[in-house]
């Protein structure tokens, strides 16, 4: 078992169940996800992910972001979101969720909007509004 | 007009030039072929052999001294050619070589001799005429072969200087990467295909083909597309700056140039006016698709916005910074230029295919037509403007702007005679 102390403490390990998967990098992205509507992980000084953001918010949407840069395991994140959404780890940011589901990097997110499948998923999803 | 007779011209002795004729009997049986003067010599091979004999009697005697000094001019040839060029029309030398020595017993009349005169000249005009299509085409190998020799040089010294990663011409001899070469090559070849596709695309729709005709074009042309995307995604990863700033592109599409490439929402604008009729439900939905893709370009733009300012705040920092270590630092973040032009080139494809889905066989043949040639005149555009008459520095005198005007228009009317 094993755990790290987060300066800002975000939960009591001994709440939670111990082993391997306790703080398992996919886990801790999947509960992240699905906590808003949408969820962009997103590393600070990137812009793409800054591209994104400016996309989604430009829309109406109100996103979640997780910057992995200030998070002390975000190497480890970053590394499970590569393989989620299978990019190279040097691109492993940005990554949208929407309603807890997985929608991809850049291109898959500019893809769909151009395909008229985004906004759909966005209002199902209760980000948007007529 | 001169008559000729091949045993006149040479130096050899007659049996000599004989004995040749005979050894080259191979070149001459397949050289009859396209020959004029074959039909006619295959009539007169009798007649020849023995004005062959006759010759060379006369040959032995005064009057043979006026036909040997006219036929002077054409000891150029060498008796080797001579030979050779007159093989041909005689198709069985070793024949008629065996009938001139029977013929050499007889004796010749006065008669026989005119006669002989008459048929010499006709045979000896065959001959020339022959004789001169061989030259020219001799000629002509000879340009291909010294034509040939050339291209060989030419493209050694194209693979040569490429792999040292020059690329004349165009570019004055300025330095360019060789994966831009590579790409500017392969984009004229692309421009070629363009050009084949939109005739096919207008000839289709002309022709009012079946619309399962008409699809496999589309679709064809939607390729053609694709893969000019799939040629860039490779150049943007050896010369993003190549591809970004738009060298390979003429001067008027790079003027408009969006991340390296053209702006989707501008493209469905031209569309949206020539695509009539257009259903209520395609035109709401090329409505939607150029807001979306105006909201990805500006979502795009915006984030190369952001590496711009980045890039100046770790170039422009002060004198604390290491130097080298800030030249690392601003390596790394041009890096993603590449994933920029990657996502801009995504936003044109998924745009061009869903453009497809939208439409009908012949709405999207025309759409396509539309855009090609809309292209085609921006490059046409950019070379008029390159070729435009340019008034001297000195003089703004009206009149002469009006005539540059004038030439300009011209030179217009009869560039887009092909639209």
């Amino acid at each position: 078992m094993h755990y790290q102390t987060e300066s800002w403490g975000s939960y009591l390990p001994a709440a939670r169940p111990v082993g391997v998967l306790a703080g398992d990098p996919v886990e801790r992205i999947e509960r992240m996800a699905a906590e808003s509507a949408v969820v962009i992980f997103s590393v600070s000084t990137c812009c793409m992910c800054h591209a994104v953001k400016s996309l989604l918010c430009g829309m109406g949407v109100n996103p979640t972001v997780h910057e992995l840069d200030h998070d002390p395991r975000g190497k480890e994140l970053e590394k499970a979101l590569a393989r989620l959404s299978g990019a190279p780890p040097s691109a492993a940011v940005p990554v949208v969720f929407i309603g807890g589901k997985l929608v991809g990097a850049m291109d898959r997110v500019m893809a769909s909007h151009i395909n008229g499948t985004l906004v759909p998923l966005l209002k199902e999803a209760g980000a948007l509004w007529l | 007009m001169h008559s000729r007779h091949p045993l006149m011209c040479t130096d050899q002795s007659p049996s000599q030039v004989l004995n040749s004729f005979q050894s080259q009997s191979k070149f001459g049986s397949s050289k009859s072929g396209g020959e004029s003067t074959d039909s006619g010599s295959g009539v007169n091979t009798n007649t020849l052999s023995s004005s062959v004999a006759e010759a060379q009697r006369e040959a032995e005697s005064p009057v043979s001294a006026k036909v040997s000094s006219s036929l002077d001019h054409q000891k150029l040839q060498t008796p080797m050619e001579m030979a050779a060029s007159d093989t041909s029309t005689l198709p069985s030398p070793s024949q008629s070589a065996s009938k001139a020595a029977h013929d050499k017993r007889k004796g010749g009349s006065t008669s026989e001799k005119q006669l002989d005169a008459k048929t010499l000249r006709r045979l000896a005009q065959n001959r020339e005429a022959a004789r001169k299509s061989r030259l020219r085409k001799k000629a002509y190998v000879q340009q291909l072969e010294s034509s040939r020799i050339k291209l060989t040089q030419l493209e050694q010294d194209f693979q040569r200087a490429r792999s040292q990663g020059f690329f004349l011409g165009a570019c004055g001899g300025a330095n360019i990467s060789s994966g831009a070469a590579i790409f500017d090559m392969e984009y004229a070849r692309w421009l070629e295909d363009d050009h084949r596709h939109m005739l096919e695309l207008r000839t289709g729709l002309q022709a009012h083909l079946p619309d399962g005709d008409l699809r496999v074009i589309v679709d064809g042309y939607i390729s053609h597309y694709d893969e000019i995307f799939r040629l860039r995604g490779v150049a943007a990863k050896s010369d993003v700056f190549h591809l970004i700033t738009g060298v390979w592109a003429t001067p008027a599409e790079r003027c408009f140039l969006w991340m390296g490439g053209f702006r989707p929402s501008e493209l469905i604008k031209i569309l949206i006016t020539q695509l009539d009729p257009l259903t209520e439900q395609q035109f709401m939905g090329i409505c939607s698709l150029q807001h979306s893709s105006q909201q990805a370009e500006e979502a795009l733009s915006q984030g190369l916005e952001q590496l711009q300012q980045s890039l100046v705040d770790t170039i422009a920092g002060g004198p604390s910074i290491d130097g080298m270590q800030q030249m690392a630092v601003a390596l790394g973040k041009l890096t993603n230029l590449e994933g920029f032009v990657r996502q801009a080139d995504n936003l044109r494809q998924h745009t061009l295919h869903h453009l497809r889905r939208i439409l009908t066989v012949r709405q999207a043949a025309r759409c396509f037509l539309v855009i090609g040639e809309y292209y085609g005149r921006l490059r046409a555009l950019s070379s008029l403007w390159a070729s435009r008459p340019r008034e001297s520095m000195m003089n703004y005198d009206n009149s002469h702007q009006t005539t540059s005007d004038l030439h300009i228009v011209q030179a217009t009317q009869n560039h887009f005679s092909n639209f």
